[in-house]
Order: C-alpha cells, then sequence, then structure tokens
C-alpha cells in the first residue's frame, strides 16, 4: 500500500495544489492496480493419495496473495476458503501450494479456484480445476477410503464409503462400534474415528453395510507404535565375529509389510518374528563400530555402539563335561568350542549343587579346562554346571554348561553321638543317634554295641542292623562281677568302608539318688530353652545336656546334646517339644570318667492351664468354720508350674472370690464367718497360663449347739450367782431390807361392838386401813360393803409408826395395785365413787375389787397421821369424807349394818376368816397424801374424774401371819420378797 | 496335534500301500471316505476359527458363485470313476486355493496364531492325502492323475479390496474347502458302497 505523507508546515497556497495532486495521483495508482492483478492461470492439481495431500500449482505473476477454495463439487459445499501467501517459485515460475484433506481424496470430486488478491481487491477467480473422486458414476461399485492404513496410537482417521450405484448406504462400523457418518456427496459417506488405540493383530475392520445390514465394504486399519530400540551392543563369543544385542518395543505392527525393517551398518536384515523384546543379529566380522536403524509406516528409530573385540568377549559355555570323583575332591574337565580360546585367559565359576544347596567355586588361568573341586562330602551326590568370562577386561560371565551330575566316593562312617540312660537301679538304654547321609559316609551295615568291665575284662557285644539306634541293657550280671563298679558301654558304625571310630560312656554301677541336685527352671525362647551354668575353674571337659519327659521314671526316651568344652550355655530346641509338658534338663560334664550330674531344670515349652482340677477336694465343718482340703494335681495335668490356688465361692452360677493361695504347696483353707446354710466351694489352681476347671464341693453348715448350750448354762450361772448374792446381801443386810421394803404395818383391829350396832355407821377413816376383799360369789352387790379395820396394831406396835416414818413421802400421794388381785381388764369408772365402787362391785366375778385407796371422793383414804400414829391414836374418821361418800364404797365391816343406801346387809357378810380379819396392805401400799381437807376434797374431786383403775394394793389376809409377823420380823421379810418377785409377772 | 501327525504318517504309509495293488478294493475306497470326512471335519474347525478370529464374518454370506469349478461332467450320466475323477480335479483347485490362501495371509500377516496355522497344515496335508487316495481309486494303466495345486481356473484375492478383501477371500477359500470336502464325502461314500463296501462306513 502507498503511503500517504501529509506536511504540515507546508504553506496554505501550495497545500490545494498539493492535495490535489494526491488524490489525483492515489486515482491513478488504484486504477493502475486494478490493471495488474492477474487472474490466476494454469491451475493444476497433484495428489497424494497417502498422505492425503492435495498440491495446487498455478501461474500468477508477481501476486503473493491467493484467495483459495476448496469445494466438494456434487454438493458444492466449502471445504477450504482461505487467504494464503504464497510465492512463485523460481524454478518453475509457479506458484504452489499444499493442503492436506481430513477425508482420503477419494472419497468425492472437489472443484479449486484461485484468484489473486492485493489488499480489498481481488482478482476474478480462475477457472475450477476438479479433482475427480470415486464416487463418479462411472465407478458402480462399492468403495472404501483408505485401505490397510496404518497409523499411530492416537490418531484420527476418517473413513468414507461410496456406495453402488443403485443401493441405499446403511451404516459405517469401526469393529463393532456403529460410527456417526457424514455425507459427501450422492453416494459417499465419511466417518471419523477419534483418538485409537491399538489395534488386534490383524488390524481393525471399518466396514460398510448397505441398508439391508448387508456387508458390502470394509477396510483394514493398523494402530501402532514407531520402532523404539535399547541396549544395543555387540559382543563375541569366538573372538572373531560379532553378536548384536538390543532390545525393541512391540510395534503392534508384526505383519510382514507394516513390521519393522531393520539395518546394521546399512545392511538389511529379517528378523524372525518373536514377541520376546530381545532382539540379536550376528555379523561375520569385528567392525568396531555398528549403526542399527529400525523402520516401519510410522517411523524410525537407530543405535550405535562401538568397541574393540577384546573388550566385548563373551565366552561360550563350556561343553562335555566331565569329572573323577574322590571322597572329599572331585576334578571337573570340559572343552571349548572355539581354538582361540586356547589362548583367551579366563576366570570360571563352578556352581556345586548338593543336596539342594548351591555353592560356588571361582577359577581362573589360560586354557582353563579342568578345576579340582575341593571339600567334598563322601558318598555325596552333586550336580556342576560351569560358566566363564574374560580374565582381562572383563565384559560378561558366557552361558552356563550343561549340568553334570558324580558322586563322591563313600569311607567309613563317623563315629555315632551315643548316650547312656540308666534307671534306678542296673537296667538302662544306650542309645545314638541316626547317622545322617553325611556321617554315614556310605551305605550303611549295622551298628556294634559293646559293653565291658574294664576291671574284669567282661565284655559283652551286640550286632545291631543301621535301622536300631537304642539298646536295652541289662548290667546286673555284671555288676556283681564287676569290682570297681564301672562298665565300658561302646558304640561303632559300619557301612560297606569298614568300621567307625568307637564312642564310648562310661558308667557307674553306684546306685545313687539320681537327683542330688536342685532343680532350676528352664525359660523357653524363640531359639529353645536357654540353659546356663556356671563354668569349673580349671575345667576343660565338655558337657552333655539330656532332657526327657519329667512324667517318665522308667526306660525314658531320652535326647541330648552335646557341648563343648568352655561353652556355659546352650539354647534347646527340639521338634519334639510339646506344649503343656515339664521337660527335665540333666548337664552332665563329659570326660574319660562317667558322666557327673552337675545341675537340673525343669521347665515347659508353653505353659498351659491344668488340664485336671485339684484331687479329693472336701469340706469339713469346724466350729462355725469351714475347712477346705484337697489333693495335688498330677504333674502330667499341671502343664505349667503351679503357682497356687484360687478359693472361689459359688453364688448362683456365678463364682465370687474368697481367697487367692499364692502358695503351690497349699492343701487347705479355712472359711470362717458364714452363717448356717448350704455352701458350695471351688478350688482351681492356676499356672501362669490360667486358672484350670476347678474342683468343687458343697457343704451343710449346722448351728454349732456345744456353744448355745454352754452361753445358756453360762448365763444361767450368773443369774443364780446374782441371786445368791443378791440373797445373801439381803440376808445380810435383812434388816435394812424390812425398814426400806417392809416396815412393819400396824394391824388393824376390830373393835368389839361392831356387831352389835345397828346404827349407820359412823365412820371415821383411820388413817391406815387394811381392807379385805372378800369373794363372795353369792353376794350381789347390794350387800357389798368394806370394812374398815382400824389400824390398832399401830398402837400396840410402835414399830410401824417408825416405819412409816420412813415412807412419809410416799404417803403423800395415791397409788393403785390391782397386779395381784384382780388381774381382770380394767373397767371404765364413773365419777361417782359409790357408783365406781358399785361398778366395780357389781361384777359377777369379782368380788373384790378393791380400791383401797381410792382417788374418788367416795374412797376411803387412809392418811398416815403420823404424829398420831406416833401417840398411839385411833384413827378417826374424818366425817367430811363421810358426807361426801354417802352411798358409795363402804368399808367391808359396815356389811353387817347396812346403810339406806346399800340395801339389807348381808346377815354374814364375812363367812371367811380373811374377810372376818379383813384386808392389810403390804408394805407397798400407798396411802393419799396427808393433806388438809380442803386439800382432800379438791383432790378428792379432780380424783373423781374417770381414771384408769388397776388395784394397787395387795391385798394379805391379816390375823395370824400378821401376829407371826411381829414374831419374826426376818420371815416377813422373806414373804415380802417372794411377793415381790411374783408381782413381776406381768 | 502331535496325534494328528502321527496319524498322517500312518496314513500316508497306509496310501503308499495301497497305491501298489492294481485294483480299488473296499479298504481304499473306505480309506478315502475316511480321509475325506476327516477333511471335512478339520475345514469345519478351520472355518470356525477363522470366523472366530474375524467375527465380522459370522454375519456374512458371500454372494456370487463356486470358487472352485471342475470340468462339467453330467452327474446323471456319469460314472463313479467320472464323478471321482471331477472330484479328485475339485479338490485340486481346493488345494490350489489353499496354497494362495497360505502364502498370501504369510506374505501379509507372517506368523498367525498357533493354533490357526495348525490347522491350516493340517488341512492342507489332509487334503494332499486325499487326493493321493483319489488318485489311488483312479489310476491305472492309462491313466495318470496329478496331485498338485491346480491355479488354473480359480479366483484370486481381489488387489483393490485390500486386506480387507484378502480377510474375505479366505473366508471364501475356506468356505469351498469346506463344502468339497463334504462333496468328497459323499461322492465317496457312494463309490465306496458302489464298489462293494458297507453303506455305514
Amino acid at each position: 500500500m502507498p503511503h500517504l505523507s501529509v506536511n504540515p508546515s507546508s504553506k496554505p497556497n501550495c497545500s490545494t495544489v498539493w492535495l490535489i495532486s494526491v488524490l489525483l495521483g492515489l486515482l491513478a495508482v488504484h486504477t493502475n492496480a486494478n490493471d495488474v492483478l492477474t487472474v490466476p492461470q494454469q491451475v493444476s492439481l497433484s495428489t497424494n493419495m497417502d498422505s492425503q495431500q492435495l498440491s495446487i500449482s498455478w501461474v500468477a505473476g508477481a501476486a503473493t496473495t491467493f484467495d483459495l477454495m476448496i469445494l466438494r463439487t456434487e454438493l458444492n459445499e466449502s471445504v477450504f476458503y482461505e487467504t494464503v501467501s504464497v510465492m512463485v517459485s523460481q524454478l518453475s515460475g509457479r506458484h504452489e501450494w499444499n493442503w492436506t484433506s481430513v477425508e482420503p481424496l477419494q472419497c468425492t470430486s472437489l472443484s479449486i479456484k484461485v484468484r489473486s488478491r492485493e489488499g480489498q481487491s481481488t482478482s476474478e477467480w480462475s477457472n475450477t480445476e476438479i479433482l475427480q473422486g470415486s464416487d463418479l458414476p462411472s465407478e458402480e461399485e462399492w468403495q472404501m477410503f483408505p485401505l490397510d492404513r496404518v497409523v499411530p496410537v492416537g490418531a484420527n482417521t476418517t473413513f468414507c464409503c461410496i456406495v453402488k450405484e443403485g443401493e441405499q448406504f446403511g451404516t459405517i462400523n469401526y469393529g463393532n462400534t456403529v460410527m456417526n457418518t457424514t455425507r459427501l456427496s450422492r453416494r459417499s459417506y465419511a466417518t471419523t474415528v477419534v483418538n485409537q488405540g491399538l489395534s488386534r493383530t490383524s488390524g481393525t475392520n471399518v466396514i460398510c453395510y448397505n441398508s439391508f445390514k448387508e456387508l458390502k465394504i470394509g477396510a483394514v486399519l493398523f494402530v501402532g507404535y514407531p520402532p523404539l530400540l535399547s541396549d544395543f551392543v555387540c559382543e563375541t563369543h569366538d573372538l572373531t565375529s560379532a553378536v548384536c544385542l538390543w532390545n525393541e518395543r512391540n510395534t503392534n505392527l508384526n505383519t510382514k509389510t507394516r513390521g519393522t525393517r531393520h539395518t546394521l551398518n546399512n545392511r538389511t536384515f529379517t528378523l524372525s518374528w518373536s514377541r520376546n523384546p530381545k532382539k540379536e543379529c550376528r555379523v561375520d566380522h569385528w567392525e568396531g563400530n555398528w549403526t542399527l536403524v529400525a523402520v516401519n509406516p510410522l517411523g524410525q528409530y537407530s543405535l550405535t555402539d562401538s568397541a574393540e573385540l577384546s573388550h566385548r568377549v563373551t565366552p561360550v559355555a563350556p561343553e562335555n563335561l566331565t569329572s573323577v570323583a574322590h571322597a572329599m575332591n572331585a576334578t571337573v574337565l570340559w572343552q571349548w568350542k572355539y581354538d582361540g580360546y586356547s589362548s583367551l585367559a579366563l576366570v570360571c565359576q563352578v556352581e556345586l549343587t548338593s543336596q539342594g544347596y548351591k555353592t560356588n567355586h571361582t577359577f581362573s588361568g589360560v586354557d582353563l579346562r579342568a578345576v579340582v573341586l575341593p571339600d567334598l562330602y563322601p558318598y555325596e551326590d552333586y550336580s556342576v554346571q560351569v560358566r566363564c568370562g574374560a580374565q582381562q577386561n572383563f565384559w560378561k560371565w558366557g552361558s552356563w554348561s550343561e549340568t553334570m551330575s558324580f558322586k563322591s566316593s563313600s569311607i567309613v562312617p563317623e563315629a555315632p553321638d551315643m548316650w547312656v540312660w540308666m534307671n534306678k537301679d542296673y537296667t538302662g538304654q544306650i542309645f545314638w543317634k541316626p547317622l545322617t547321609r553325611r556321617q554315614s559316609r556310605g551305605l550303611m551295615t549295622g551298628y556294634e554295641v559293646t559293653l565291658w568291665s574294664p576291671g574284669e575284662s567282661l565284655q559283652h557285644t551286640d550286632i545291631l542292623p543301621p535301622d536300631t539306634f537304642a539298646v536295652l541293657v541289662n548290667l546286673t550280671l555284671m555288676a556283681t562281677a564287676s569290682s570297681d563298679n564301672m562298665v565300658m558301654a561302646t558304640v561303632t558304625a559300619k557301612n560297606t568302608e569298614g568300621v567307625s571310630l568307637p564312642a564310648s560312656v562310661l558308667i557307674h554301677l553306684r546306685l545313687t539318688d539320681p537327683d542330688p541336685r536342685a532343680v532350676s527352671q528352664a525359660v523357653y525362647t524363640d531359639s529353645g530353652f536357654s540353659l546356663f551354668w556356671q563354668s569349673e575353674v580349671n575345667t576343660t571337659c565338655a558337657y552333655v545336656v539330656e532332657w526327657h519327659n519329667a512324667s517318665c521314671k522308667w526306660n525314658c526316651p531320652v535326647d541330648w546334646i552335646k557341648v563343648a568344652p568352655g561353652n556355659t550355655n546352650v539354647s534347646i530346641e527340639s521338634a519334639n517339644f510339646q506344649p503343656g509338658v515339664r521337660y527335665n534338663f540333666s548337664l552332665y560334664s563329659s570326660s574319660s570318667e562317667a558322666p557327673e550330674l552337675l545341675q537340673r531344670w525343669q521347665g515347659y515349652m508353653q505353659e498351659l492351664v491344668p488340664s485336671s482340677p485339684v484331687l479329693s477336694l472336701l469340706t469339713t465343718q469346724e466350729d462355725s468354720d469351714i475347712l477346705l482340703t484337697w489333693g495335688h494335681i498330677p504333674l502330667v495335668s499341671r502343664r505349667g508350674f503351679l503357682l497356687g490356688y484360687n478359693i472361689y465361692i459359688s453364688s448362683g452360677s456365678q463364682l465370687t472370690l474368697l481367697a487367692n493361695l499364692s502358695d503351690p504347696g497349699s492343701r487347705s483353707y479355712t472359711v470362717k464367718g458364714l452363717s448356717e446354710g448350704s455352701y458350695k466351694f471351688t478350688v482351681k489352681a492356676y499356672t501362669s497360663a490360667g486358672e484350670d476347671t476347678g474342683a468343687t464341693a458343697s457343704i451343710m453348715l449346722e448351728p454349732f449347739t456345744d456353744w448355745l448350750i454352754l452361753e445358756i448354762l453360762a448365763s444361767l450361772g450368773v443369774t443364780a450367782l446374782f441371786l445368791v448374792i443378791v440373797t445373801f446381801l439381803c440376808y445380810k443386810k435383812r434388816k435394812w431390807v424390812k425398814k426400806a421394803f417392809y416396815p412393819d404395818i400396824p394391824e388393824p383391829k376390830l373393835p368389839g361392838d361392831w356387831s352389835r350396832s345397828q346404827a349407820p355407821l359412823d365412820v371415821k377413816p383411820p388413817h391406815h386401813s387394811l381392807v379385805h376383799m372378800v369373794e363372795r360369789p353369792e353376794w350381789d352387790s347390794s350387800k357389798e360393803a368394806l370394812v374398815v379395820i382400824p389400824e390398832e396394831d399401830e398402837d400396840e406396835d410402835g414399830q410401824g409408826i417408825g416405819d412409816e416414818l420412813v415412807d412419809t413421802d410416799e404417803q403423800t400421794s395415791l397409788r393403785y395395785y390391782n397386779q395381784v388381785v384382780d388381774e381382770r381388764p380394767i373397767r371404765p369408772r364413773y365419777p361417782d365413787s359409790s357408783d365406781s365402787s358399785a361398778s366395780s362391785l357389781d361384777s359377777a366375778r369379782t368380788d373384790v375389787t378393791y380400791t383401797g385407796i381410792h382417788t374418788s371422793g367416795s374412797s376411803f383414804v387412809f392418811q398416815l397421821d403420823p404424829q398420831g400414829s406416833s401417840e398411839g391414836h385411833q384413827p378417826q374418821a374424818d366425817p367430811s369424807f363421810c358426807a361426801g361418800g354417802g352411798g358409795g364404797y363402804r368399808p367391808q365391816m359396815q356389811s353387817r349394818v347396812p346403810s339406806d343406801d346399800m340395801g339389807p346387809a348381808s346377815p354374814n357378810p364375812f363367812p371367811e376368816p380373811q374377810a372376818a380379819s379383813g384386808y392389810k396392805p403390804q408394805s407397798s401400799w400407798q396411802m393419799d397424801s396427808p393433806v388438809d381437807d380442803g386439800e382432800g376434797r379438791s383432790r378428792a374431786s379432780s380424783l373423781g374424774s374417770p381414771t384408769s383403775i388397776a388395784s394397787t394394793l395387795f391385798l394379805l389376809p391379816d390375823g395370824e401371819d400378821h401376829t407371826e409377823e411381829k414374831r419374826q420380823p426376818s420371815s416377813s421379810a422373806a414373804t415380802w420378797l417372794t411377793n415381790l418377785l411374783s408381782s413381776t409377772k406381768p | 496335534m502331535a496325534d494328528l501327525e502321527q496319524r498322517e504318517q500312518d496314513e500316508q504309509t497306509e496310501q503308499s500301500a495301497a497305491l501298489d495293488s492294481t485294483l480299488p478294493g473296499p479298504t481304499q475306497t473306505g480309506r478315502a471316505v475316511s480321509i475325506a470326512r476327516l477333511l471335512h471335519h478339520e475345514c469345519g474347525l478351520l472355518l470356525q476359527l477363522y470366523k472366530e478370529k474375524e467375527s465380522f464374518l459370522s454375519s456374512y454370506s458371500p454372494d456370487g458363485g463356486r470358487m472352485v469349478s471342475p470340468s462339467p461332467v453330467p452327474q446323471e450320466e456319469a460314472s463313479g470313476e467320472q464323478r471321482v475323477e471331477r472330484l479328485h480335479a475339485a479338490l485340486r483347485q481346493c488345494l490350489g486355493l489353499l496354497h494362495n490362501v497360505l502364502l498370501k495371509e504369510e506374505e501379509e500377516w507372517g506368523e498367525q496364531e498357533e493354533d490357526y496355522e495348525t490347522l491350516k497344515k493340517n488341512v492342507r496335508h489332509r487334503l494332499e492325502h486325499l487326493l493321493l487316495s483319489t488318485r489311488g481309486l483312479l489310476e491305472g494303466p492309462d491313466t495318470t492323475l496329478e496331485v498338485t495345486p491346480d491355479h488354473q481356473g480359480t479366483e484370486e484375492p481381489d488387489g483393490a479390496g485390500g486386506l480387507f478383501g484378502l480377510k474375505v477371500w479366505t473366508y471364501r477359500v475356506l468356505l469351498e474347502l469346506h463344502h468339497w470336502a463334504d462333496h468328497a464325502a459323499e461322492t465317496l461314500h457312494v463309490f465306496h458302497t458302489e464298489r462293494g463296501g458297507a453303506a455305514d462306513l
């Protein structure tokens, strides 16, 4: 484009002219440009069908920018329309531009035209050139494109199917997948497969079906990789030629026409197809430098290698191996395939295999063809193979030779490992361990066991077959004949080559306790039972550790191990060890003398819970306790070291731990503090592994009667003793007791004219009256009466006064006693004393309910007048009391003079002596308090309220007793005591 | 497969012995029937294996006529020997087709699956044996029959069809082999009964 340049500094008069000139110039240029844009001519097309590339060339002078348009001819669809810059080719003078089609170029016809462009100006389009597709009517058959295409993994490929004239398109399948299609022309349909994965070996089929789903045409697509090589090296085996080796990736293109082609130093060679990635190529001469090139339809790969021959020697495998075998060594010989090896320094590896174990021996030398293998076992099968490498500039080991087998020669066997087990008498067993194949050193024929007494030259020999490894011996005869109590046991082994050296053990014939030493516990670890012992100073002897099942006592199968001198520990491991089995281990010194027991151990490989509970669990009642006793657990059943016992008591299905006895020697336990009842006890022994199932015993705990009896007797004794003491004290203090508890009571006296008096009774209540209740069932209530007995005795016996003085305080209160006489239920009383009295007398059953001193106003209150009493005055009836109590309670003595209120008096009111003599309260009777009249009235009135009545006075017959009482105060006290005791009864 | 090869060797030995005899008897014709039946069985196996390899063929029914077309002889008028001779000619063309298949497959694919390759070789050997057998049935002082593959008149794979065309062509050849093996078994069985052999062979 021309540049328009404007200079603002130009003069105005010139600018107009200048502007016009410019515009004219531009117009001229534009007009000229239309003239120079040439229409492309001679458009020609060339194609590369495989690459689907269309090359378009044309002639367009100096133009460099063109518009290209590519249309699908039939449907006039634009496939490509762009402006491109294309320079003219100096050689051809033509413009040429390449376009790659997505679809194969055969799919349909394409129309191509070009025009020149310069800016917005374009020339006319060139003539349209048509690239004819295969869908022309002249090619009327089914077709498909592309055929047999090879693409890399992940590529996209477009296929087209051209339908046969007159038929209808159906589908395109990629493998078994129905694809989406695009119509390109009347007969052409296309589909695109994207991101393709590896195809099958025979390729993936792309098939076109018609509308009837009939297979009509197809193509095969191969999807794979370009070649990829690695580890390319060349080496020599024969010191002349070269063998080049490399690894190659599987390209998945393994057909002949699409497979990888190789060249080595530009010489083509063919590899037989193989899935093995390792490839090799042989070259007759060592060239020193190699270039390997691999090519397939998807690409190529090349590698190079260079080396001197001497640095790449890989010997071939030795051939024709032979051997010369001896008992302890063998010579292995071989041959080389190439003569050139005779001057080659080689290092060779000999792999010796015996009983599954491999050992390698390395030898070196020039022209190495034979080696001697040392340290072989006699009578042993060996197999051997050999490989070699260059000793100088070692490159790599050559291939192993074929395996060659041989057998070493046999010799006399080794001396057997023997041991002796003696019972607690002169019998025992001699053991020896079976010789291994290597120890046998040949074909075993048997064993020879010899017993001989060194001192007496007694000898006994047994020949035993080769499968015998123990023999029972009885040394009784030798013991009786031997003077030194020593017998030498010797065992020799025999094979086809001869007899071994003897193995001997000296046997002591002294019958001693075999277990003199303390027994330690041996602990089992992962490496077995670890046993340690103290090394005796200056002792160079070896040791033998023997073990056996501890429960075995006679002819036990023992095992043993020999320990070299100087060792002070050993780990014993055996496949025969069983869990829960106790093993005895014994350490013996092993010397030319008889073995001496040094130390003993016991141990379990694994402790288990005891397999059976304690034996004989018994329960015994001891007093109020329960004694549990049990026996031991047999050794076989312990299965571990017993650590103690757990004592349980059963409550229902639950066990409650009573005690833990940590002493495994415990055999009893006493359970205390249990009440009567049934109990069940379980005893479980335990080891470090736990408790056993337990032994259970039951017991019914009975009451302990002896103690009860003793307690009762003791109580009775104490009571009796107390009574004796009390009695004794009372006896000793009887005077005091009498004064305190039983003062003399004046005996009431009856005036002689009581019977004659018909006048109303003038009652003068005495201070003390003794009222006798007379039980008269026939006496009705109207006849009942109380007799007031003056206390004349008091006057006669001043002692009573004195006694009364003691109870002065008591006389001031009212007491009721009915315990002795009337045990009936107490009836309610009316306030009126007469009613009360009458009601009490109404009782059909009780003739007297003595209310000796009633609290009601109608009651007689025996007031103690201390002064009067002391002066011997007759007690005077208190008129006020009489007035207040008319018709109420009356002394019995008045019954003979019936009052108006009471009706006719009984002619014999006191038929019984007791009645005649009246009543007399005991010492405990209570007097009304000596208060003045007013007080007495007020109290009487207050006491007239309903009151629970309990007769409170003892009404004792008077008369002889009283006189006797006077004479015998002590007996009176005793009587009182008796009454007192009897009164305590409820 | 080793059993098959051993059996083939035995059959070859027997066949050679049979060739020494001047007139074919029931034993020779019966053996030919057995070989034809065995060939038919193996062709069926080969066809099945190929259809498994190229699964699209299971739904493909090729159109067009027979690939093998021996000289036409009216069946009704032909004698037993003529029918066998015609069969022999057809089998030679089948062998030619099979050789072509083996060749073209080896060119395109190289070594293929082992069982497929083995079965192809077995069919080829069986077909060659059958040709020897039929020749033995027909050969006389005045007749000399070839047992080599006949490539004349047999259809070649369409090169324009590419590898897909080769696959379809191979399938058609295998179908043709299967057909002619069946035809051989029938023809030879008829011939066998005509020669006095047991019908329930």
